[in-house]
């Protein structure tokens, strides 16, 4: 199978002597190819599900597989690699780096890819200008660009290295509601052109809706899947 | 790469005044380092030169028993510890045959009455010293019969001279003959402490204030009725004082086969004082280097610390796009490594132009206090290995100073990054 399976997946913060059980034994199967929203108040484990996913965090138990292999169990510098390869991350900050422009802010995760020519990395940065409708901005530092914008901008970055998931956490909380529409208008055209999974997280009820999967969690477990 | 440098010239603009410091530490210790170093090798090279043939460098082969320890060359020996003609003739030879010796004098070491009213009598024909470049202050010099010798005086002083030129002799007790004060500056007539036997053409006026010094060996053996031409001591002068460490246990090598009863003694020995204004000198120039050198690699620590800190969250994002922890750490080593390097190249530049200048117009020093170090000046130049030593010594402060701070940051949870907005 190509897509996630998630097993038992907990995960324990300590706090001095307390323990936040922030997810406690999900069990989760997303297929390759999702539009999936994982919903649910705030302090429900959304963010900390994503981030196991991720490789950005470790689980206290449990496991994670991506196309059957446990990503938990990866070595650092493969861990990396799989960051770099396989997934994509769109933050709810957009954590652009300010002194790269438009373009090259979409480029700098392909410093990482020498096997790919410089004309064929200018060729997917153009591409994803394109399909993001930025091509009047691309030489605009992040500063110089409308939240919506920015948004845009991280979400070409997030797609620029062909990944096979799409992480994004909370990607349209900075946003008003017309921008935030337009940047899920955005990653619903990519899932469906590309065949991207994208798994993003909201606890917007109208962004929810959007979605073709809706994965709710509450106190760290999955209440509806 | 170039794509990196390019991102680390980005971060470099915005932490303007940050690069701008550190470009600043790096150009100043560099430029002084550089400077200095070059300097310094001109000013031990101009030392040996100086002492070379009168304190410093210069060595003496002398009689085993002879204590020598802080006599500063007045020792006291019997008539039949001085070296024999034949034992000088060897010795002589021998160290002609040494690269590293530029010449060598027997002398005699005396203290005692000269030029009473029969020294000429009993053949002894004095000293005549060339003032022509007399140019100092140097108030422990008498002319005789007159008052101290002036600055600029020199024109009276190289009377002496001229009139010893016109048939090599000094008429002893007469007109040109100079005196030196005793030991509480008082002028005492006729009567004199000096060390005899050297040939002062060896010694550069820098030191003395003179161009060359006759004294008349032979006619002092007559005087004080030696039969053979007997000498306390043989006297060898180094090229560089630097390589007395080098040389000398091979002359005593070679003496203990050949002369056992003779021994080898530095300056070092006897005149230790002038081995600690050598080395004080030293110590003190690679100390300011080495303050300079640790104050720039904090400061590089420190400024580097403070841009890890400010892109916390970047950092985060990096690692999350793909970047390894080792592309993190050279990321930031790099930024740091480039304006060193930058800086580095600047003081170089710099402290070219400055040696260059000084190169062409001399160092020139008037100060009675410096002459002991530097005589009347120097002309400084470039010195390869000096050059190198700097540059590398640069090179690894560049690659190692943003090192630590940058394998910090990239230690960093790509959590906690992301975290810190």
């Amino acid at each position: 199978m190509n897509g996630i399976t998630i097993k038992g997946l907990s995960k324990d913060y300590h706090l001095g002597k307390t323990v936040v059980r922030a997810l406690k034994g999900v069990d989760l199967d997303i297929k390759s190819g999702s539009f999936a929203c994982v919903a649910g108040p705030s302090g429900s484990g959304k963010t900390t599900l994503l981030n196991m996913i991720g490789l950005i965090d470790t689980p206290s138990g449990g496991s994670v597989r991506i196309a059957g292999e446990d990503i938990q169990t990866l070595s650092e510098q493969s861990r990396t690699r799989y960051r770099s390869r396989t997934l994509g991350f769109i933050f709810q900050s957009f954590n652009l780096l300010p002194v790269l422009d438009v373009f090259e802010n979409i480029h700098l995760p392909l410093i990482l890819h020498r096997e790919l020519s410089r004309e064929e990395k200018e060729g997917r940065v153009m591409e994803l200008v394109r399909a993001v409708g930025l091509e009047e901005h691309i030489r605009h530092k992040p500063f110089e660009l409308s939240g919506g914008q920015r948004q845009r901008v991280a979400i070409a970055r997030a797609l620029v290295t062909h990944p096979l998931i799409v992480l994004a956490d909370e990607p349209t909380a900075n946003l008003d509601s017309a921008t935030g529409t337009e940047v899920l208008d955005l990653m619903e055209r990519i899932n469906a052109e590309r065949g991207t999974t994208f798994i993003f997280s909201s606890h917007d009820p109208g962004i929810m809706k959007r979605a073709a999967r809706v994965i709710r969690l509450h106190d760290g477990e999955v209440e509806a899947a | 790469m170039k794509e990196r440098i390019q991102l680390c010239l980005r971060n470099l603009a915005r932490h303007g005044w940050r690069t701008r410091i550190i470009l600043l530490i790096a150009l100043f210790g560099a430029f002084l380092t550089f400077v200095s170093e070059n300097l310094l090798e001109d000013v031990s090279l101009k030392q040996s030169d100086m002492f070379g043939r009168s304190f410093a460098g210069h060595f003496r082969i002398l009689n085993r028993n002879i204590e020598t320890k802080n006599t500063f060359g007045f020792y006291h020996y019997e008539p039949e510890e001085m070296l024999e003609p034949d034992e000088i003739a060897s010795v002589k030879q021998y160290l002609a045959g040494l690269p590293e010796v530029s010449g060598s004098q027997e002398r005699i070491v005396f203290s005692g009455l000269l030029y009473g009213a029969d020294d000429a009598e009993k053949g002894f024909q004095g000293i005549a010293m060339d003032m022509g470049a007399y140019n100092q202050e140097l108030r422990d010099l008498y002319y005789a019969k007159g008052s101290e010798v002036q600055r600029g005086e020199a024109a009276s002083c190289a009377a002496s001279w001229a009139e010893y030129g016109k048939n090599k002799i000094v008429d002893v007790g007469q007109r040109y003959v100079f005196l030196l004060p005793n030991r509480e500056g008082e002028f005492v007539d006729r009567f004199v402490t000096v060390k005899g036997g050297i040939d002062y053409r060896t010694m550069p006026r820098d030191v003395m204030g003179m161009g060359s010094m006759f004294f008349d060996l032979d006619g002092f053996r007559s005087l004080v009725g030696y039969s053979k031409p007997l000498a306390s001591e043989v006297v060898g002068f180094l090229r560089d004082a630097r390589t007395a460490s080098k040389v000398l246990p091979r002359i005593d090598a070679w003496l203990k086969q050949s002369h056992p009863r003779l021994k080898v003694v530095s300056w070092r020995e006897y005149a230790p004082i002038f081995a600690e204004i050598v080395l004080g000198f030293d110590v003190m120039m690679r100390a300011v280097e080495a303050i300079l050198i640790a104050i720039c690699v904090l400061l590089v620590i420190k400024l580097t610390t403070f841009s890890i800190i400010e892109r916390y969250s970047e950092i985060g994002t990096m690692r999350a796009l793909g970047f390894s922890r080792a592309d993190i750490a050279f990321q930031f080593s790099l930024e740091g490594f480039l304006i060193i390097a930058a800086g580095t190249l600047a003081g170089f530049l710099l402290g070219s132009a400055v040696i260059g200048f000084f190169h062409v117009t001399g160092i020139r020093n008037s100060l009675t206090f410096f002459a002991w170090v530097i005589g009347n000046g120097f002309t400084p130049g470039f010195h390869e290995d000096k050059v190198v030593a700097v540059g590398l010594i640069f090179l690894a402060v560049a690659v190692l100073a943003p090192l630590l701070p940058a394998l910090q940051g990239s230690r960093l949870s790509i959590l906690k990054t992301l975290e810190k907005r």
